[in-house]
C-alpha cells in the first residue's frame, strides 16, 4: 500500500470565520505559546537551583510590567488550552457535536478561559 | 509546494492512505493521556507559582525541595515535554513534508529533551542538594 503525503492545510482566507474555527486556531496558537513559555518555568526552576543572585534576576524580570504581562497572557493560554483539551475529550465521546452544541462549547471555551484568568489574577495577584 | 504535490494517480487510487496509521493512533492516544495528566500539572504549577512567585531561594528549597512535591513535579514536567513534542508534531505535519518536516521534527525533539532535562535537573538539585 502506497503511503502518500498528508494533505497540507488550505489557506485560511477562503473560509467564512466561525467560532469553532477561531477556537481551533486559538487552541493551536496557545499550544505553541505554551510550548515556548515552558522555557520561563525551566529558567525559574534553574535559577532557584543555582543561586540567590540568579533567582533575584529572574524574579526582577518576571515582576516587571512586561514580565507580568507575559505571565498574564501565559495564564490565559494555559486555561484556554486546558479547556480546549477538555472540549476535545467531550467530542471524543461524540457528545456536543451537533450544530449549536459545538458553537456553545467553543464560546464556553473562550469565556471560561477569560473568567478563570481574571479570577486567578484577582484573587492571587491584584488583591493578594 | 508544487514539488510536494501528490500525483493525481496516487490521490485517485483508493488503496493509498495518509501517513502511518499505527503511529498516528499512538500519537492520538498519547496526546490525550498526557493532556489529561497535564490538568494535574496545572494544579501543581498554580500552587507553586502562587506560593513561591517572587520568593527567595530558601522558600523554594523548602517547598520544591520536599520530595513529595519535587519528585511528582519532575515526572509531570517530563509528561509535559512529551505532550509538547507530540503537539508540535501535529502542527508540523499540517504544514511540512519530507526533509523539511524531518529537520523541524528533529529540532522539536531536541528542544523538548532540553526542557525536560534542564527542568528535571533543577528540581532534583533542589530536592537532593538543596
Amino acid at each position: 500500500m502506497t503511503v502518500r503525503s498528508r494533505p497540507i492545510s488550505p489557506h485560511l482566507q477562503i473560509y467564512r470565520w466561525t467560532i469553532t474555527m477561531a477556537m481551533s486556531i486559538a487552541h493551536r496558537a496557545t499550544g505553541i505559546a505554551l510550548y515556548a513559555g515552558t522555557v520561563l518555568l525551566v529558567i525559574w526552576l534553574g535559577a532557584a537551583a543555582s543561586s540567590q543572585q540568579a533567582l533575584n534576576v529572574v524574579n526582577d524580570i518576571y515582576a516587571s510590567w512586561f514580565g507580568q504581562l507575559v505571565l498574564f497572557a501565559y495564564t490565559w493560554a494555559l486555561f484556554h488550552h486546558m479547556l480546549g483539551g477538555i472540549r476535545h475529550f467531550i467530542w471524543d465521546f461524540t457528545i456536543g457535536m451537533l450544530p449549536g452544541q459545538r458553537e456553545m462549547l467553543a464560546w464556553a471555551n473562550l469565556i471560561g478561559s477569560i473568567v478563570l484568568t481574571v479570577l486567578v489574577w484577582t484573587v492571587f495577584v491584584w488583591t493578594a | 509546494m508544487t514539488a510536494n504535490r501528490t500525483p493525481d494517480a496516487v490521490v485517485a487510487n483508493p488503496k493509498t492512505k495518509y501517513g502511518n496509521a499505527k503511529a498516528s493512533t499512538r500519537h492520538f492516544i498519547t496526546q490525550r493521556v498526557t493532556g489529561a495528566i497535564n490538568i494535574v500539572f496545572i494544579g501543581f504549577l498554580a500552587y507553586l507559582v502562587i506560593r513561591l512567585g517572587g520568593q527567595d531561594r530558601p522558600d523554594m528549597v523548602a517547598t520544591i525541595g520536599n520530595g513529595w512535591i519535587g519528585l511528582p513535579l519532575a515526572v509531570l514536567l517530563v509528561i509535559v515535554a512529551i505532550h509538547m513534542r507530540n503537539g508540535m508534531r501535529d502542527t508540523l505535519e499540517d504544514y511540512f513534508h519530507g526533509a523539511t518536516y524531518r529537520l523541524l521534527m528533529g529540532l522539536n525533539t531536541v528542544f523538548c529533551i532540553l526542557i525536560a532535562v534542564a527542568g528535571v535537573a533543577a528540581i532534583l538539585k533542589l530536592v537532593f542538594w538543596g
